[in-house]
């Protein structure tokens, strides 16, 4: 809170002439007002409702009535959300090191080249994909994957024939390995230029020194690199955590959770789906709640991991 | 010698894994261009004839969606900046009694994931009776670029040397002259790249306007991903035509890419602030 004294001693600082406090006051509502009217009744009214609704039964048409903890209950005997968190564990810990390990070496790769030119023109490259709407993106790899796609051709052409023709996302045991690794060679443009950035941070004097004791540029990488790089790493890391935890646009497109009920569900597709598909809306909010905790835990430990290091 | 040779592997290196990045978009755009047959057969080859009646067909399904997703953006860019930078004015300029508060009250929404909101949120449109319009979209966009928006622009008016206001409050200036003045005009660089960002960002969005608007109206991610070729097409063009769609609307977020790409990398870079 500001008190009076220190707005007084401020005061000649802001503003034209003295004017009375409450005047003073009363522009800077003014200048506030428009942003925390948006917010209040799209941001924090839905997100308000969202947590009070977890508690309640409601078909999203009669009045919800109050369940207590019974849709937590319900979420955690159920197979299906079960199965939807296992998947994003498995996700995790396959996805997470695809999503930083190749944007790694590529921006380490660049960073290496002489001249600035040629680093420009590779890092264009490699963010150039960032022009295609996801939507597109995903539905791109649902024609590599259909049964005869691209993904078939190749394994057929180095002599996997007895894939040829598997349907990739329609069957059980491919689909959520489909959908983990697709985006090959998984170079992401934003993990990219977080690890350039940080390549560019590092005083060149370290390198001089590097490179006048003859260090190798792969024992540059490991005792220079990776280490100055791991506050990049932690952040990245944190997103990429938040980032699993939420995803909901590639099986909602490719595959809707199926083959079957639950071969590629996710937390957030089970969410999606009780409300839009079955109008469980007390219970998709509970869903909600489990997910929005646990991503919050997961989010405050993490952040304090970082600051300690 | 040797430090030749290690460089020309690193080459080699960047253009394979480049090569593969970008081949989705390669296969796009020369799909786009051809017929099913020539698919079929060569999947990395060059297209040897143009078949620009592709383009035609997508044009005609997603013509309509192109205007829609512009009046969206347009709207909700231009209020959600006009909003965001008068309150970071006042945030880094002014002082009230509930700075504090207020500010935590703005900031703590940027840890709130989009899918707690997404359900509810919907409801709430539903409820205001705003289905299937433009503003069931545009006013949510507007409340969800707040956050991010004015944490980048007060840290920026922040910036901005005390002895520019001192000498406009000599001149007698007031808060909303100096904004004027001063304030917004700096601020047009970091405007443009938080422009960007959210085109970038509603441009991409698809769950929400799926729930918003109905089958008869269509934002562009919408209508690619509902892309259904003509009746009149021959059946073996249909996966040409939808890529030709798919290529088309690529071209604006293309545009704005080459056309101001320092604040492109600027604001992805700075995009980890967001959740």
């Amino acid at each position: 809170m500001v008190s009076v004294d220190e707005s007084r001693r401020e005061s000649p600082a802001v503003g034209g002439a003295p004017k009375p406090k409450k005047l003073r006051e009363y522009a800077a509502y003014l200048f506030l007002l428009p942003a925390f009217a948006f917010v209040g009744a799209f941001s924090y009214y839905p997100a308000v409702r969202a947590l009070i609704g977890a508690f309640t039964s409601w078909n999203g048409v009669s009045a919800p009535h109050w369940v207590g903890l019974t849709n937590f209950i319900t979420a955690f005997q159920s197979a299906e959300f079960g199965a939807a968190v296992i998947h994003i564990l498995i996700w995790a810990a396959i996805g997470i090191p695809l999503g930083l390990i190749p944007s790694f070496f590529v921006a380490e790769a660049i960073f290496r080249l002489p001249g600035r030119r040629a680093q420009y023109l590779y890092r264009t490259f490699f963010i150039l994909p960032v022009v295609l709407p996801g939507v597109v993106g995903i539905l791109i790899w649902y024609f590599f994957y259909e049964p005869g796609g691209i993904i078939d051709s190749l394994l057929k052409a180095v002599g996997f024939s007895h894939f040829a023709e598997l349907p990739w996302l329609a069957d059980f045991h491919t689909a959520l390995g489909a959908l983990i690794f697709m985006g090959f060679p998984w170079v992401g443009a934003f993990n990219l230029l977080i690890y350039y950035a940080g390549l560019q941070g590092i005083s060149s004097e370290i390198f001089d020194a590097a490179a006048v004791d003859g260090c190798s540029w792969f024992r540059r990488m490991i005792r220079i690199d990776i280490p100055l790089l791991l506050a990049q790493t932690k952040l990245l890391l944190v997103l990429a955590v938040i980032g699993v935890g939420q995803i909901l646009i590639q099986p909602l497109l490719m595959t809707n959770g199926g083959p079957g009920v639950s071969t590629t569900m996710t937390p957030v597709l089970y969410m999606y789906q009780q409300a839009i598909d079955y109008d469980q809306y007390g219970y998709s909010m509970g869903v909600a709640f489990i997910l929005f905790a646990a991503l919050m835990i997961l989010t405050l430990f993490n952040m304090k991991y970082f600051r300690t290091k | 010698m040797s430090r030749r040779r290690s460089f020309l592997s690193t080459h080699v290196f960047l253009v394979t894994l480049g090569a593969l990045t970008l081949y989705p978009m390669f296969f796009m755009v020369v799909n786009a261009m051809r017929t099913g047959v020539a698919t079929a057969t060569s999947p990395f080859g060059l297209p040897s004839y143009f078949h620009w009646m592709n383009f035609v067909y997508a044009w005609d399904g997603i013509a309509s969606a192109f205007a829609l997703t512009g009046w969206i953006e347009l709207v909700s860019v231009v209020v959600t900046l006009a909003a965001a930078i008068l309150a970071s004015y006042a945030f880094a300029r002014m002082q009230f009694q509930a700075k504090n508060l207020l500010f935590t009250i703005m900031f703590a929404l940027l840890v709130i994931p989009g899918f707690l909101t997404l359900i509810p949120l919907f409801l709430e449109i539903r409820d205001f009776d705003l289905l299937n319009t433009s503003w069931g979209l545009i006013l949510p966009y507007i409340a969800g670029g707040q956050a991010f928006a004015i944490f980048v622009l007060r840290s920026f008016i922040e910036t901005i040397p005390e002895e520019m206001f001192e000498a406009a409050r000599i001149d007698g200036a007031n808060h909303w002259r100096m904004f004027l003045n001063f304030v917004l005009p700096l601020a047009v660089p970091m405007l443009i790249t938080l422009a960007l960002l959210q085109i970038v960002g509603i441009y991409g969005d698809y769950v929400f306007p799926s729930l918003v608007l109905n089958s008869t109206q269509h934002t562009v991610s919408l209508a690619i991903a509902n892309f259904t070729p003509p009746a009149m097409a021959p059946d073996i063009n249909a996966v040409n035509i939808q890529l030709a769609a798919f290529t088309l609307s690529a071209v604006p977020i293309a545009i704005l890419f080459f056309a101001l790409m320092k604040y492109f990398v600027n604001g992805m870079s700075s995009g980890a602030l967001k959740m």
